[in-house]
């Protein structure tokens, strides 16, 4: 422990200075709520108290940041919380402070961030490190919008997250389904794609008309994950995928994404600026469809069941970008989530914040606004609450919800994830000439240390 | 900033320092914020850093202090040189490109020429415009999708606008270079107008007088001038691109970046194990761009020993 109190000293040029009395009160409510004395009542008047809650989530979306100003902040506002959206580049910047936070001994109500919107690697790490709140979203009010039922398949959104479990430490807040949109200007319906192979031929066909954003942002994982769901050589597909490196083990698992990692390394030659030298893998989403609105690039990928929609209508999109049911059968869907911090100053307001986020208003009203598909269950809900849901969609575009819905799969787990995006970066970007045993093997020893 | 502006006679002769002697807590006081703000923030800073390079990272779970480890790994890998090479490619050529065009502008400023208070008024508006700003820019004029390339594909130069060379996302990098010339341009221009102005033009018509020809006047006369004001600025403009972040990383070629790009993707990994190896990478663009620094005085002393000056 004394080594602990060396490094506060230093890291404290980190921390901003924070009231030292709040930590007794937070100790005490934490450790009644999870112990199931409080009534929702006594969390209500408790969060009252707090006055405020900090939300840190990815402020790249302008229709999100309008949406929670002028929809969310005063919902709660109404509830006697002021939201205080924080809005960061990148969700890890949320999860390196709350680390940085707790190793300058910030115990329990001594934090500055209450809530974050994440899910995969980022609530892995949060959880690894036990920094959360606790078990919270089955006991929310609103938690009767999702499906607890482990017998039903369907609740395995709600109860792992990129295959790790949830423990109920955060709340589902949407739903979001990988989905690759063409620009029908430049591709006819008789090329459209099903197949990495269909791909692959409208490549050499159309050189450099293609890329995928970079891993380790996590759009470029999930394309490079989907392309190794799709060559799995056993034709199994995802499932093994779900079991964590500890499971499923380093050599298994290079033996079942080699056959991806060689198809990602046999199209390089065909994507944007191969031609010219120098293969262009854009930073993140906003990048890439920046390319694909240009005409630059006739396909482009991204998280976003109505990504379609939104961005035709904000002129992100062509005009004429279209959906595609693309990988066949493994189109990765997953949810993301709202995690409550272990420190977070606010435990109270933050536990409003998220029955506020879960309930069918606010997710009518998001999807409605933005796009961002429901995270709550619709058969879950009264009838008129699911029609609202239906009525709240924006439309699809050369394929139905059905369509979309019957090609799904589920995320990798995060632990490979890890390895996964290692890989990449040492055999595609580096071009590495090991085998992919070996990458992967020093990948997964570096990630364990 | 003022950049090495000659005394211009009543200003700074020094008289009022020595003459008027200040109680040493003034001093004190006036020295403290500066002192404080450099020491804490900048100091602190620097020490952390160093320390966290040398693997002192306890709130992500390294603390294997001393560790040069980190270091080692760094410059025995192929990769840290290829960025250097790039980060100091991008930072030479834009610097001696933007010194080229600041001499020809500012030897014209000093001359009357017709619209020159408009002219000198314009030049400097890049000073006003952040870098972010000029990036976008770059975008939209130069990339592949942008006016250039649309316009030559309209005009039927070329048949698809992707046909235009690549001006951006290549390691030729004329974009990064044109945004840091296109900003650091007035910033050195402004440095030497300022000297050229306060000089006045009397030495160099001596000098044509005498018989020299506009060689010989612009080396033996001109350039001693307005030394001090080239060195300060190139320096200046030098330590900026080779520690910038923005640019390269939005308008590079992707693997092999720059260095502080470089830094950036070790921070942003899931491995917490290279947040050391990111600040190591940090802290040696702080050794490369110190050891820069001190060659690049020496040189220049040596060049005012020579001609007497020092």
């Amino acid at each position: 422990m004394s080594s602990r109190i060396k490094y506060l000293t230093a890291a404290a040029a980190l921390a901003v200075t924070t009231s030292s009395f709040a930590g007794e009160g937070a100790a005490t409510f934490q450790a009644d709520f999870l112990a199931g004395k409080l009534s929702w009542q006594n969390v209500v008047q408790e969060a009252q108290k707090e006055g405020a809650v900090q939300f840190y989530y990815w402020g790249g979306s302008d229709e999100l940041n309008v949406w929670i100003d002028s929809v969310a902040v005063p919902a709660l506002a109404e509830l006697g919380v002021k939201l205080v959206p924080n809005r960061i580049t990148g969700t890890k910047d949320a999860v390196d402070l709350v680390l940085a936070e707790a190793a300058s001994g910030r115990g329990i109500g001594e934090g500055s961030v209450d809530a974050i919107w994440l899910n995969g690697e980022n609530f892995y790490t949060l959880s690894r490190q036990t920094m959360l709140f606790g078990s919270f979203a089955q006991v929310l009010p609103n938690a009767d919008n999702f499906e607890w039922d482990p017998a039903d398949q369907r609740s395995q959104l709600n109860f792992r997250d990129f295959g790790v479990e949830t423990g109920s430490q955060e709340i589902p807040w949407s739903g979001e389904q990988y989905v690759c949109a063409v620009n029908r200007a430049l591709v006819s319906t008789d090329e459209t794609l099903k197949t990495f192979d269909d791909l692959k031929a409208y490549l050499e066909a159309n050189p450099g008309k293609f890329t995928y954003v970079k891993p380790p942002n996590y759009v470029g994982n999930t394309f490079v994950q989907e392309v190794v769901y799709s060559f799995n050589p056993d034709g199994t597909g995802s499932a093994p995928f779900q079991k964590s490196l500890e499971d499923l083990g380093v050599d298994e698992l290079a033996r079942l994404a080699a056959p991806g990692f060689e198809y990602l390394r046999s199209i390089e030659p065909q994507l944007l600026g191969a031609a010219s030298g120098n293969v262009r893998y854009p930073e993140d989403a906003a990048a890439s469809r920046g390319l694909f609105a240009n005409g630059e690039t006739h396909i482009h990928c991204e998280f976003g069941l109505f990504a379609v929609a939104t961005n035709r209508a904000n002129g992100s999109y062509p005009e004429t970008a279209e959906e595609v049911v693309f990988p066949a059968g493994n189109m990765i869907k997953n949810k993301n989530y709202l995690a409550i911090v272990a420190n977070a100053p606010n435990p109270a307001a933050a536990l409003v914040f998220a029955n506020y986020m879960a309930s069918v208003d606010a997710q009518a009203s998001k999807l409605e606004v933005i796009g961002y598909p429901a995270g709550i269950d619709p058969w879950k809900l009264s009838a008129t609450d699911a029609q609202r849901l239906v009525e709240a969609a924006p439309p699809h575009f050369g394929v139905t919800q059905d369509e979309l819905d019957a090609n799904i799969a589920p995320d990798t787990n995060a632990s490979l994830v890890d390895v996964i995006e290692a890989t990449w970066l040492e055999f595609i970007e580096r071009k590495a000439t090991k085998p992919l045993a070996e990458i992967m093997a020093s990948a997964a020893a570096d990630l364990a240390r | 900033m003022q950049l090495a502006t000659q005394p211009s006679g009543q200003l700074s002769t020094g008289a009022t320092d020595r003459g008027v002697s200040r109680p040493v807590w003034l001093t004190l006081v006036a020295l403290g914020p500066v002192t404080l703000v450099l020491g804490l923030l900048f100091g602190g800073a620097c020490l952390l850093a160093v320390a966290q390079s040398l693997g002192f990272a306890p709130w992500f779970g390294i603390n294997t202090f001393p560790d040069f480890g980190y270091f080692a790994a760094l410059w025995g890998g192929g990769m840290f040189w290829n960025a250097l090479g790039l980060t100091l490619y991008y930072g030479v050529v834009s610097t001696a490109v933007a010194l080229g065009l600041a001499l020809l502008l500012a030897q014209t400023l000093v001359k009357s020429f017709p619209g020159r208070a408009l002219y000198r008024f314009v030049y400097k508006l890049p000073l006003m415009i952040p870098y972010t700003v000029g990036i976008a820019l770059a975008v939209i004029m130069m990339g592949n999708g942008g006016m250039m390339s649309r316009l030559a594909a309209t005009l039927g130069l070329i048949s698809d606008p992707a046909e235009f060379p690549r001006l951006l996302h290549t390691h030729s990098g004329w974009g990064i270079i044109a945004v840091y010339v296109w900003k650091q341009t007035p910033f050195i221009t402004l440095a030497i107008y300022a000297v050229l102005l306060g000089n006045g033009q009397e030495k160099e018509e001596a000098a044509a007088i005498l018989g020299a020809n506009r060689r010989q006047i612009f080396f033996g006369v001109t350039l001693p001038q307005i030394m001090p004001g080239i060195v300060s600025a190139t320096l200046i403009c030098f330590s900026f691109s080779i520690g910038a972040f923005e640019a390269p990383f939005i308008l590079g070629g992707g693997f092999p970046d720059t260095l502080p790009v470089m830094a950036w993707r070790y921070f942003n990994d899931a491995n917490y194990n290279l947040q050391a190896q990111g600040m190591a990478t940090v802290v040696s663009i702080g050794i490369v761009a110190g050891i820069i620094l001190f060659l690049y005085l020496t040189a220049y002393r040596n060049f005012e020993r020579r001609r007497g000056r020092v």
